[in-house]
This record gives structure tokens, sequence and C-alpha cells, in this order.
């Protein structure tokens, strides 16, 4: 059965980035699907009110406070009034909040509970355990996450991250990887025969990431002049912008390598394929990453793909596209050295990776198996087919997996976060739910004008019968 | 206070539209109340213009002129007490006030919000004035300016509402109809329908 989901994430279009393309490619293949999917994010410059984008998905852009990095203020009361109504309006039944860094959807994932909601949480990245801002933001997590009704993770690592920082059930936990649009990252069009590399040929070699100290520039700044003074028919192609991008090119003056190295600077999403498809090897040098959507891409490219063993990235791709390199300047060397070793000597197909990554990753995949988890939230799914069965393991399938609404339930999960910080979350609920009820009586319910739902694309046979109550904008006075 | 909307057709190619929050008065009682309150804000009227009068009897009002005996009035039981209030306050606290009540004796109870649908010729909003003083503030669209006649949503305050707007050619800003009211979809769509079809539509 269709359900009708809101999104709810800081991170969203106008500005660039892994997860608001996801949570758009997501969005819009759950359409297809025949769910109604709205997106609540916070305002943008230039980007206010209510809008669609294509396939009729709904944007609230909702007016908010941006402290830093277009993360709202965590003001942790303030959103619920409008987001009763948004959630009222629109009927949703299903709360779905977007990376931990986002504290606009840790909100809505507290006030859907209170409201009688079940609620997924999606985390996009991994985090550390030991300094302070990791603390706080564990803590953070713990609370949202104590009650949330099911959290997907885009890998394998990125679920231990988190089922480790927010001490979750794991079978409460799902995978579901990114997934990149196939079509967008064509390699180039070649006539004939795979094309050899002769042992004198040039071989380029394409990094594209922000330049940051967490995606590995340092390592790049140090591995550049060593392969190239090993590799003389090596070039460098350097895509991206960031506070490391001053050290880059200090280093290149230093040994004298713009000849050999080209920065190019910031590069928008739509242009990452045609500065692929220049080189031979994508060199992805990242200290941490829980997925890597940029290798996927890079490999639908038709690039080899040498990267660091670092958190989710071992499981994006399979041996054969891969080389991979401890996140230390020796072994980093070394394994791109074996890459251009095995592209000089053609062991590599790198023409076939694009049909092998377009089998791998598509968001039609991707959305097929988010459905699956809310259907596991809604109960269409037996809990015991959803989270399955061990019979005689000493815990019943579906035990507290199934979280109830009542409030002495809820309270005791958040009691259980910590001595000092369970108490505190205690209260927090308590006034969430005194919110709740205050707003219940000040603007009724019945009060909400319900929101038309954009229509459905029909089958051919609907459409003969249909009458045609279009959406206000597009249809047209009969 | 819920708007209702009131369809006038007084030609096939002119419809206007009210949405008022005034109450109907159809029952006997309301209609009773309703009087009641035009006879009191007049008793409350003139209670403001005795009491002003009264704080300058010294300078103007203390001849008798042919119609009034002024003298009479103020050595009477009621002008003796009204005078003696008046006195202890300062000029400008009777001023003050009596403006205050003024202004609440000529607040209109309700807003009512109109648009006007002429084929042909264009369109006019107006809103209620606050008061029954002033007059109600307009606006006219000829046709050729109107671009399209949508509904729309927009956050305002914790909600998200509904509005029918009217986007003019030429102009950054789209013109709000019905701007204090905002009233519920349904009714939106009545008005969005109506004015579309006696705009654009040539068969009725």
């Amino acid at each position: 059965m269709p359900y009708n989901i809101a999104m709810v994430s800081d991170f969203f279009f106008p500005q660039p980035g892994g997860i608001e393309s996801h949570i758009y490619q997501l969005s819009t293949k759950l359409i297809d699907r025949g769910h109604k999917v709205i997106i609540i994010t916070h305002a943008y410059k230039g980007r206010t009110g209510v809008r669609y984008l294509t396939n009729g998905l709904k944007v609230y852009h909702v007016p908010f406070l941006v402290i830093y990095r277009e993360s709202t203020m965590p003001t942790v009361f303030s959103f619920f009034p409008i987001f009763r109504n948004i959630v009222i309006r629109e009927q949703i039944q299903i709360v779905h909040g977007h990376a931990s860094l986002s504290s606009f959807c840790h909100e809505a994932i507290l006030h859907a509970r209170t409201m009688g909601l079940r609620t997924v949480f999606t985390d996009h990245s991994l985090f550390g355990f030991a300094d302070a801002s990791s603390i706080l933001t564990n803590k953070l997590l713990k609370f949202t996450l104590s009650d949330v009704d099911h959290v997907i993770c885009v890998s394998h690592t990125c679920k231990e991250n988190t089922v480790l920082r927010a001490s979750l059930d794991p079978l409460m936990v799902s995978v579901i990887p990114n997934a990149v649009v196939a079509e967008n990252f064509q390699p180039l069009e070649q006539g004939g025969p795979p094309s050899s590399i002769g042992p004198n040929d040039i071989i380029t070699i394409v990094v594209i990431s922000r330049l940051f100290y967490n995606k590995g520039t340092d390592l790049l700044i140090a591995t550049i002049p060593r392969i190239l003074s090993s590799h003389p028919n090596v070039r460098f192609i350097i895509a991206g912008s960031g506070p490391k991008a001053i050290d880059l090119e200090q280093m290149l003056e230093r040994n004298v390598l713009q000849d050999k190295v080209e920065m190019l600077g910031p590069v928008r999403h739509e242009e990452v394929r045609d500065v692929m498809v220049r080189g031979h090897i994508y060199l992805h040098p990242s200290l941490t990453e829980a997925f890597g959507t940029v290798l996927v891409e890079a490999a639908s490219c038709g690039l080899y793909v040498v990267c660091t063993r670092v958190g989710g990235i071992p499981e994006v791709l399979p041996q054969h596209m891969t080389t991979f390199a401890k996140p230390e300047e020796d072994d980093l060397v070394m394994a791109t050295s074996k890459a251009i070793a095995a592209l000089r000597s053609n062991k590599v197909r790198t023409d076939r990776f694009h049909d092998q990554v377009k089998m791998m990753y598509s968001w039609t995949d991707v959305a097929q198996r988010t459905e699956r988890v809310y259907k596991g939230i809604q109960g269409d799914i037996s809990p015991e087919e959803f989270y399955g069965y061990y019979p005689g393991q000493g815990w019943e399938a579906s035990g507290d997996r199934v979280r109830s609404f009542a409030l002495i339930d809820r309270l005791k999960r958040y009691y259980g976060c910590g001595v000092w910080a369970g108490k505190l979350f205690c209260l927090c609920v308590v006034i969430d739910v005194l919110i709740y009820v205050f707003l219940e009586m000040w603007f009724p319910r019945v009060n909400i004008d319900i929101a038309r739902s954009w229509p459905k694309k029909l089958k051919q046979k609907e459409v003969a019968d249909s009458t045609g109550n279009g959406p206000d904008r597009v249809s047209s006075t009969t | 206070m819920p708007g209702r909307l009131i369809l006038r057709r007084p030609s096939p190619t002119t419809v206007s539209f009210t949405v008022s929050n005034a109450s109907r008065h159809t029952s006997t009682p309301a209609k009773i109340l309703f009087y009641l309150q035009i006879l009191l804000r007049a008793l409350v009227f003139f209670c403001v213009v005795f009491f002003n009068i009264a704080r300058l009897r010294h300078s103007f009002f203390n001849q008798d002129g042919s119609l009034v005996h002024w003298s009479t009035i103020w050595s009477s039981p009621l002008g003796s007490i009204v005078s003696r209030i008046v006195d202890s306050y300062s000029a400008w606290v009777v001023v003050i006030l009596s403006a205050i009540v003024i202004y609440g004796v000529f607040r209109k109870g309700y807003t009512e919000e109109s648009l006007l649908v002429i084929r042909g010729l264009g369109i006019q909003t107006s809103t209620s004035s606050l008061t029954y003083l002033s007059k109600a503030s307009t606006r006219f669209i000829p046709t050729t300016q109107i671009q399209d006649i949508v509904i729309h949503e927009a956050f305002k305050g914790f909600e998200v509402r509904f509005y029918l707007a009217i986007i003019v050619d030429g102009e950054s800003e789209v013109v709000v109809v019905f701007p204090k009211l905002l009233p519920n979809r349904a009714i939106l769509e009545e008005v969005w329908r109506g004015s579309r079809r006696c705009l654009y539509d040539s068969k009725s």
C-alpha cells in the first residue's frame, strides 16, 4: 500500500552534495513506486516557501535560523508547531530523517514519535568516539535513536559505527547503500576494440575531492612527488577546493610539477563526468568515508580505482576494479604503482566497468529496499519476517523492536541513555508531549486544511475514466 | 473566526466574491444584540462628547445659548458630578482616553474582503477598513496585466496557509487576494474556479 512519507533534513538542494542527491533520488524513485513524498528542509538563500520539483516532489523550505555549514540552530521544541502543521496537512504516516549532523532531522523524529508516527533515520557519515565534539554528537544521536523505529545505514561499516555510537539493537539497523545514476557517468564513446595502453603512453590520474583534512589531502600532497619521480609518464588532474588547496599548490611549486599536475579548482557535480573521462586511474586518498559514492561514479566512467582501505570503502566496489592501500604514504605509492603497472600490462578491462556498475547500483533498487523498511515498521510485514526469527536464542523476535507509542514505554527507553542524560531526555520528552497537547488545543486539527496530493500517474485504462482533477496550478478548467 | 463566502453575480460577465467573518444575525437574540450594540456605541459616543464639553466648560460652554442653558446643566446633579470627575484629571488624560474610546466606538468588529471580476475589464480586490470612518482599500488590475490566478501555499506564523494570488505583469511580487482572512482551501478553490471561468471562459 502507498505511504505518505516526509523526508526531513537540513541538507537539500540547491546546496550540492551526496546527502542532498541521495534524498532527491530516493524520493523520486519512491514516488515512481506510488508513494507520496514531501521534503522538509530549511530555507536557503533565494529558495524559500513551498516548492514543487520534478514529478510532484513537494519541498517545504521552513524559515529557520542557520548557524553553521547550513545546519540549523538546535532548539529542540521551536520546530514543533510548524512540523505538526505540515504533517497534518500532508497526512504523513512515516517521517524519514537524514544525516546525523542535521538538528532538523533529530527534532522531527522526536516530534513525530510524540505525534504517533513511525520514524526512520538514515545515517550518512562515520564518527569517532574520542574527541569532545564526537561525544556530544553521539549523545545527541543516542537521544534521537532511543526511540526511532528503524535505522538505515549506507554501508556495513557505517552500521557498525552507528550501532556502537547509539547503543542500538543491530537488527533494527538495515544497510542500504547509495547508488549512482549510471546514465550520467558514461565512459567515453569508443568505436571498435578497446585501445591498449603502451609502455610509454601517458597515464592520467584523476583526483576529485573536497580538499579537507579528512579527505586525505595531506596524504595526496606527500604521494604526488614520489609517484611522479618514479613514473615519468604520469599526469595528475586534481579537481576540488578547500582549505588544503594552498598546501597542495605550495607542494607543486616546491617540486616544480606544474606541467604534470593540473589543478581545476571546484567543479560542479554535472561536470564531474567530463573530468573523470579524461583519466585512467581514480585516486581516492580519503581518511574516513561512510560510503564513497564518488568511487562508484569513477568506476562507472571506466576508471581503475586506487583507494585507501578505510570506512565503508572496501564494500563499495568489487576486487577487480580497485587497488587498496593502507592510509599511509608508502603503501599508497606502492598501490598506485601497482595500478599503473596493471594498466600498462592491459590486464584490467576498464571498458566493462560501466555495465557492471550499472548492474550493481540503481536507485530503483534502493527505493525498493527502503520500501521494505517502511512496510516492516508499519506492520505490513510481520516482525518475524522483517527482523528475522531466531527461535531458541533466548529472546523474542518481536520483543522491544516494535516500538510502542505509550509515553511510559518511551520514557523507559530514554531513561536508559545515561545517568544524567537519561533524566534530561525524559524531561525533554515530557515537555514535548505537553507542547503537543497544548498545540492540539490552541491550533485544533480541524482548522488545518488538508493539502491536495499531486495526481498520480494513471495507467492507460484509468486515464479513460478519470475526471482529471489536477493540481491547482496546472489543471485546466473544464 | 473562519470566513464565509458570499457570491454575487449581477450580470453574466461579472462576479463578486466576498469573504467575511462578520456574524450573520439570523436568530432573533442575535438581531437584538446587534441593535443593542449600535445603541451602546451611540450612547458611549455621546457620553464622551459630553465629558469633553464638560472639560471645556470654562472657556467655551459657559454662556447660556439660545438652544442650551449650559449654566443650568453644570449646576444640575449629573452635570456637577461629571464636572468634578473631569476636573480631577489633566486635559491630556481626557484627550487620550476619549480618543481611545472613540476609536473603539467606530471600530468594526469584522473584516470583509472581496474580489470583483469583470470580464474584459479586470479584477478589483478590496479589503475593508478597520473603522467605520475610513474607506476600504482597493486595487484594480486590468485584464491585460493579469498573467494568471493561482492558489499556492506559504508559511505564515506557525502555519502553512493556502492563498489565492494574482500574478501581475511587470511586478516582482504577486497580489494576494483576501490577505487578512486567508480563507480555507475549499473557499479559495471555489473563488479560483469562478474567477477563471468569468475571466477566460467564453461560453458562460
